[in-house]
């Protein structure tokens, strides 16, 4: 896929190391705009808006977050926990606001099996639509947030 | 065939090196800004060949605007006036320049380049920062995800710095960063150890600085920090003192109870220090010391949510509940705060409730 300038410079800005270890695209040979159009086809298939995904992921870190840490019970047999650092970063898309360096982690009782986002993360997944490149540590598959979240 | 093929890629090759010599000479004649004057807070002024970004200008002037990202425009944060000279506000820096800041003539250093005579506003305290060259002596586990690195400064050899205050370390290049970038830590060591600059680093995922450090720097390998920075200290009233801290916010805390052994400090203090399992309480030991070499200082270590088969039988919650357990009258006290954006919020509600006022509440937030 052809891509324009901005593109291209986000596309470069991601992939490099300058705000996360490794960059925000792991291993992910597509670009951007194929990563975004990819997930966003995924969510279609899933039956879910972007605006439902990031709002359940806002009010379970929303939920979790007073208890500066400690496990929470967001729904039954699923808990969250809410860790901080120091800190914070902006966005890659370049845009007023920061984003504190917390960690949302969520966690089946069950089988132990956990998702986690950043602020920055939620945010990027909310308004831009990006859910990270293949590889990236904090990468998200949409079907495995939407079935751990709903 | 032949010949025409080798005629075209003679023509070709030509064009290149005429259009690249044409760069070249450009470069040397158009873009030659010559020498420029920075003129700073209208009491010092700097020549400097111009054609540079200003954060590298001042960075080689041996003034540090404090940068995470090395200058590339990402994190937004090495901000000064300019006064005169600037030009216009450019694509790249509209994103992190709020409505006030470009009212008040604020600019990314690192994208204003240096072309012409510009005049600039920065705070005075810049002016005493400087780059270090450090040797790393000691790595030593706290927690599993928290460790304290001691540096020991090499060039220039002493640090003078309030204690509270914090430096910028630099992250080499290596394999996750192209690149070095800078990251803030407050100075958790004693003060009248001033050739040694002790940080406390938690491990953050994918961070850039906290992964090389935990995964890559090894005792004896050289580093560079720059510093010190920041207005967060102990204030000289003698109004009794509420610290609370948690994780790494431990590092100004300990520093400034080193600062009060050293002055025979006699103001009442206690130290509320939060962690959420026992497993990530650390330095309790050398906090007993001061509560031996201090007259008037308590240690309240507090374990949220102690596990299965951990003995503990100290505070248990919240280290802000612990807090409101404690202190039945805030009203007198001064609080400091160091540790989460959470934690510091949390804190400031339950510390105004006390009847701590929040100009009594100091904290800083490295947000």
């Amino acid at each position: 896929m052809k891509q324009g300038p901005d593109e291209q410079q986000l596309d470069v800005s991601l992939r490099a190391s300058t705000l996360v270890a490794g960059g925000f695209m792991g291993d992910d040979l597509r670009s951007v705009t194929e990563v975004i159009d990819a997930d966003a086809g995924e969510l279609f298939r899933l039956g879910m808006t972007l605006k439902e995904l990031a709002s359940r992921m806002q009010e379970i870190t929303d939920k979790a977050a007073p208890a500066q840490g400690l496990w929470v019970e967001i729904a039954p047999g699923r808990e969250a926990q809410v860790d901080e650092t120091r800190g914070s970063s902006p966005c890659p898309w370049r845009h007023q606001g920061r984003y504190f360096k917390r960690i949302t982690t969520v966690r089946r009782k069950d089988s132990d099996e956990v998702l986690r986002w950043s602020d920055l993360g939620m945010h990027m997944i909310a308004r831009h639509g990006f859910f990270e490149g293949k590889g990236s540590m904090f990468r998200l598959e949409p079907a495995d947030l939407v079935k751990m979240l709903f | 065939m032949l010949a025409s093929t080798l005629i075209s890629i003679l023509v070709v090759s030509s064009i290149a090196a005429a259009l690249a010599a044409v760069l070249v000479v450009s470069e040397r004649f158009i873009a030659n800004y010559g020498p420029c004057k920075i003129i700073i807070n209208e009491e010092r002024e700097l020549t400097v060949q111009g054609g540079k970004p200003l954060l590298s200008v001042l960075t080689a002037e041996k003034i540090f605007i404090p940068s995470a990202c090395g200058g590339r425009g990402t994190c937004g944060l090495c901000k000064v006036k300019v006064l005169e000279g600037a030009g216009a506000i450019l694509p790249t820096e509209e994103p992190y320049l709020s409505k006030e800041e470009r009212a008040a003539q604020v600019r990314l250093s690192c994208q204003v380049k240096v072309k012409n005579d510009l005049r600039i506003q920065i705070p005075r305290e810049l002016f005493s920062i400087r780059e270090y060259v450090t040797r790393c002596t000691k790595i030593r586990d706290l927690t599993h995800d928290i460790k304290l690195f001691r540096f020991q400064l090499v060039e220039p050899t002493t640090m003078d710095y309030i204690p509270g205050q914090y430096i910028q370390l630099q992250t080499p290049a290596y394999e996750k960063s192209p690149a070095p970038v800078y990251r803030a830590y407050s100075i958790a060591s004693d003060p009248a150890e001033k050739g040694i600059i002790d940080l406390i680093i938690r491990l953050v995922p994918n961070g850039i600085c906290t992964t090389y450090c935990f995964n890559h720097l090894k005792e004896g390998d050289e580093m560079r920090l720059n510093g010190p920075y920041g207005s967060f200290h102990l204030s000289d009233t003698q109004a009794p003192v509420v610290f609370i801290a948690g994780g790494s916010g431990m590092a100004p805390i300990k520093c400034i109870l080193h600062h009060m052994k050293n002055t025979q400090n006699q103001r009442e203090a206690v130290y509320f220090f939060g962690a959420n399992v026992v497993r990530e309480m650390f330095m309790v030991e050398e906090m007993r010391q001061f509560e031996s070499d201090l007259a008037n200082f308590r240690f309240v270590p507090v374990i949220a949510k102690p596990q299965e088969g951990e003995t503990w039988s100290g505070e248990t919650g919240l280290v802000t509940q612990a807090v409101q357990r404690d202190v039945k009258n805030g009203v007198p006290y001064e609080a400091y705060l160091c540790g989460s954006p959470g934690m510091i919020d949390a804190s400031i509600k339950v510390l105004n409730e006390l009847g701590i006022t929040n100009d009594r509440v100091f904290y800083d937030k490295f947000a």
